[in-house]
């Protein structure tokens, strides 16, 4: 016994002398690169080995709507328009100008003639209006359809609605003969210039010199510019429902028919060959910021309907971006080659980029540090290891726009009461959280600092003092009227969240926060993400659940929107029809620092009502080698690919974040 | 013998049809759908959807189809990755996890075997502690400890590696992740060895082998590994199974291509079609090697039969 035991304590010596040297081998390569993070040789070919995230649901860029995916769309697809490299904000891509009208309710493309997809097929105003059609097919059942319905009648055609037609007259019922708040017609505020009768182009659009506009006097255009008509649900018992709701339509529609809304309804129309006019249902300033978004990216009709949804696969794929698919190994890369055939091959400088679809942080640093990846996506250096990396020279950090927030159940429980809410949201200090984290904090519900020009409000400073007397008022309060931690339900309160990122260190320090600021301690759930999700949709939770948003578009109204109905993104139960009419207004307001400022007083009311409660704005935090040019750290995290190099001049690379604001 | 196989065989269809349909109802226990995700769908779009992939139409019906398709070996088509058919996936991620996991349980036979029998032959030598103690240590360092730090070593300090991914077999790729893989393999296999070698070198037919004048080298290898070795065929036949029908989590430390790391994110994914087809493909190997191995007894050693 004695004897063994001498053997395995040499033995267990052994090991441990082996542990700490691997663990100081450990130091001694984190060291030996100083300033940047691993090796730093550029490949040897003209080659970007990238990280696309998890795998890709599909190569179609009109199915899916996730991050990873938009990385390998935006290299195998173009659409009219392309992110900044820097700002994000619209750049010329397959069209090469645009017009607005007056009001933003019809935008006209024009197209460059010389764009092409990769088996050498031109791509013309007819491809975008095939692209969006498919894209809103209530068959195709795309996720990311919602994004299309500023398009005349869009929704109603992915829906399955029904036009009402009356055989008597031979015309269409009317949405304006039946609007609910018909009593006082005054305060309706007059239809979009898209859907009033055509008084002339000119008048419409602000001329062009030396330009011949498109022609107006089409038969569509028409249709687009005539009053918008009653859209009611293809469904017969949702049908039912809605006209029960409204008996005028109901004694009016008896003995019309009912008429489904067709593809051939949705307000895309190719004017000619490189003439596209897309009319809107409303006025939509912030439409054109939209139109790099996958959904709208041009697909080819011909491989589409040979092919159906096998299209993809690489022996069939046609695609339209500066880069082309060579290979798709499922869980492992996709590797796309320049297309000779796009219209900008020029000045496409990579010959390959490899996407691997790797998840794991850790992984993906690795595989950095060993110089066998040139750069990774947004937020993939893990907050713990932030103190380390945050001073390397080929960290990326910028602010992103992106938002973290918890959300309230205003439906029930203590939270359904305001003075609870604020005075769980006073008793955060955000700063404290953002300082340990390396990020921003925020107070309002907008990613501050993102859009220039924003006037935006600010929400409830840090004050537990104020925080404790409204609870008092709220009724938590002992004989003499002061807040008693004990009378706080707490227990009728919980956070839930998904355990993914950075959530859990999040929620651990709320509810320290919470503890030490009221004294009182609530409880964290945790969810598994598919579960967790569900039972947010459902406001099926008490009191407090994590969100996060980023950017769909680069305007405030990608956020603000999120509460502009009940459900959907809402998750709170929180609606305020004077907030909906505040952006509605806003919408309408041609002048860009006006709409700001009624945007600014919308998320102002918001925050009053305090639906949320605010904490961090996003940051990129990604890694990138420093001869990897022409790819920053934009506020959307989405890199238009063309732009990107590899430098072999040591004296151009990037010793830090690159300038953004050349 | 003939008839034991047939009676086996038999048996694996209603086992099979058991586990599936078990697998079926379980991921309709589960909350969420393949298309829940942070962004929330408007109503007619989960409408769409729903119609789309028939999910709309009573359980029965689903269920009827579901075992219509099983019977005829199609598992239906992915619902996370369109138009992707899961036999196409299965296909395309079985030799990943099969190359690595062969790689893996051979290394571990041969290493495994070889440090038992050693260690064995041995007993209460520095050689017995020495490979017993490492062995301790294969068992309890569990495989996300020991992958990382392999990686450490091999990938990010001395870079004779690549710290993740795969680049088709053999390639340098497949070292680390072999090796991670297999330890806990070796460990077991070289207890498993020495305790039964242990046990059959002091049995009386060795004595007789002795006896008979042969050399030392011909008893061990010609009658004492041939006993000695029965409890490592038990524990290996299984454990081949598991090997080559995907790892979850070596796969995921180092990012592979195989079926493990598949099956886990269809579960995240709640991609029923290929959840089953997965389960179903893992249920068939564990049967097929428990009875490959129930088999392979009668021949191992003369005592057993059927």
């Amino acid at each position: 016994m004695l004897r063994l035991s001498s053997h395995f304590s040499a033995t267990l010596t052994l090991a441990l002398l082996l542990a700490m040297s691997l663990f100081c081998a450990g130091c001694a390569a984190s060291a030996s690169n100083s300033g940047f993070f691993g090796k730093t040789d550029p490949p040897r070919e003209n080659v970007l080995r990238y990280v696309s995230g998890s795998e890709p649901e599909s190569l179609d860029p009109q199915v899916s709507a996730g991050q990873n995916e938009a990385r390998l769309y935006m290299a195998l697809y173009e659409g009219l328009i392309e992110y900044d490299p820097k700002t994000s904000a619209p750049v010329p891509a397959i069209a090469e100008r645009w017009e607005v009208n007056k009001d933003y309710s019809e935008m006209t493309f024009h197209l460059r003639q010389n764009a092409r997809f990769s088996n050498g097929d031109p791509i013309t105003a007819a491809d975008f209006v095939y692209t969006i059609r498919r894209g809103l097919a209530p068959e195709f059942a795309s996720t990311n359809a919602a994004l299309a319905f500023y398009i005349k009648y869009a929704q109603a055609f992915n829906e399955g609605g029904v036009f009402v037609f009356d055989p008597a007259s031979k015309t269409f019922l009317l949405e304006k003969d039946f609007l609910p708040g018909e009593e006082q017609p005054a305060t309706q505020p007059a239809l979009p210039l898209s859907s009033q009768p055509i008084e002339s182009i000119a008048a419409e659009y602000p001329p062009i010199p030396e330009e011949k506009s498109p022609d107006a006097d089409t038969d569509f255009h028409r249709f687009m510019h005539s009053p918008p008509r009653v859209v009611l649900p293809g469904d017969e018992k949702k049908r039912n429902k809605a006209l029960d709701a409204d008996p005028k339509l109901k004694a009016a529609i008896a003995g019309k028919q009912l008429v489904a809304v067709k593809a051939e309804d949705v307000g895309v129309e190719a004017v000619d060959n490189y003439t596209l006019r897309v009319s809107l249902a409303q006025q939509a300033p912030f439409f054109i910021s939209l139109m790099p978004h996958q959904f709208f990216r041009v697909i080819h009709r011909g491989t589409v309907e040979q092919f159906h949804s096998s299209w993809t696969d690489p022996k069939h794929i046609v695609t339209s971006g500066p880069f082309k698919l060579e290979a798709w190994k499922p869980y492992d890369r996709i590797v796309v080659v320049r297309d000779p055939m796009n219209w900008d091959a020029s000045k496409v400088k990579l010959d390959r980029i490899v996407f691997y679809m790797l998840v794991d942080n850790t992984t993906m640093l690795n595989l950095y540090k060993a110089g066998e990846l040139d750069a990774m996506y947004n937020h993939t250096v893990p907050a713990a290891w932030l103190e380390v990396m945050g001073s390397m020279k080929d960290f990326m950090d910028a602010p992103e726009a992106a938002i973290d927030y918890y959300r309230f159940n205003t439906t029930k429980g203590p939270t359904k009461d305001i003075r609870v809410r604020k005075a769980l949201n006073m008793s955060l200090d955000k700063t404290a959280l953002a300082n340990w984290r390396h990020v921003k904090p925020l107070t309002a519900f907008t990613p501050s600092g993102i859009f220039p020009g924003y006037p935006q409000p600010a929400g409830d400073p840090f004050d537990p003092e104020m925080a404790k007397r409204l609870l008092a008022e709220a009724g938590y309060a002992d004989a003499s009227g002061k807040y008693d931690p004990e009378k706080f339900s707490a227990s009728e309160v919980e956070m839930i969240t998904n355990p993914d990122g950075n959530n859990l260190t999040y929620a651990d320090f709320i509810q320290a926060q919470w503890k030490q600021n009221l004294g009182a301690t609530i409880q964290i759930r945790v969810m598994e993400s598919k579960t967790f999700y569900a039972a947010q949709a459902k406001l099926d939770y008490k009191g407090i659940s994590r969100f996060g948003w980023s950017a769909d578009y680069m305007d405030p109204f990608t956020f603000l929107g999120l509460f502009y109905t009940p459900t959907g993104n809402n998750g709170t139960g929180w609606w305020d029809p004077k907030f909906v009419e505040l952006l509605d207004e806003a919408n309408r307001t041609v002048d860009h620092q006006k709409r700001y400022e009624i945007l600014a007083q919308a998320e102002k009311l918001m925050l009053e009502a305090q639906p949320i409660m605010p904490i961090t704005v996003g940051t990129t935090r990604w890694m990138k080698k420093p001869y990897v040019k022409g790819m920053y750290p934009n506020a959307t995290t989405l890199i238009p690919w063309k732009w990107v190099y590899i430098e072999r001049d040591q004296s151009r690379w990037d010793y830090g974040v690159p300038d953004m604001t050349e | 013998m003939l008839r034991f196989i047939i009676r086996r065989v038999v048996i694996i269809i209603p086992m099979l049809l058991i586990i599936v349909t078990l697998t079926w109802g379980l991921i309709r226990l589960a909350p969420g759908n393949f298309y829940t995700g942070e962004r929330k769908l408007t109503p007619a779009i989960e409408q769409n959807l729903r119609e789309k992939y028939g999910l709309n139409k009573p359980w029965y019906v689903q269920y009827g189809r579901f075992l219509r398709n099983i019977a005829r070996f199609d598992f239906g088509t992915s619902l996370k990755y369109e138009g992707q058919s899961v036999n196409q996936i299965l296909w395309r991620a079985l030799p990943v996890s099969a190359a690595l996991g062969l790689t893996a349980y051979l290394l571990a036979l041969v290493v495994g075997i070889t440090i038992g029998t050693l260690a064995a032959l041995k007993q209460n030598s520095w050689i017995d502690y020495a490979t017993m103690s490492l062995a301790m240590l294969g068992i309890s360092i569990p495989n996300f400890v020991l992958g990382p730090l392999l990686v450490l070593v091999f990938a990010l300090t001395l870079f004779w590696l690549p710290p993740a991914l795969w680049n088709g077999f053999p390639s340098k790729s497949v070292i680390l992740p072999a090796l991670t893989l297999s330890a806990i393999y070796i460990a077991y296999i070289a207890r498993l060895t020495r305790s039964g070698m242990l046990e059959v070198m002091r049995s009386d037919y060795i004595r007789t082998a002795r006896a008979k004048g042969l050399s030392e080298r011909q008893v061990v290898f010609r009658h004492a590994l041939r006993g000695g070795l029965l409890p490592v065929i038990s524990f290996s036949g299984p454990a081949l199974a598991f090997l080559i029908t995907g790892t979850v989590v070596v796969e995921r430390v180092f990012s592979l291509p195989g079926l493990g790391n598949y099956f886990i994110n269809a579960c995240f994914n709640r991609d029923e079609p290929l959840i089953i087809g997965i389960v179903a493909f893992i249920a068939v190997a564990v049967l097929v090697f428990n009875l490959l191995v129930d088999i392979s007894y009668g021949f191992i050693d003369p005592r057993i039969r059927y």
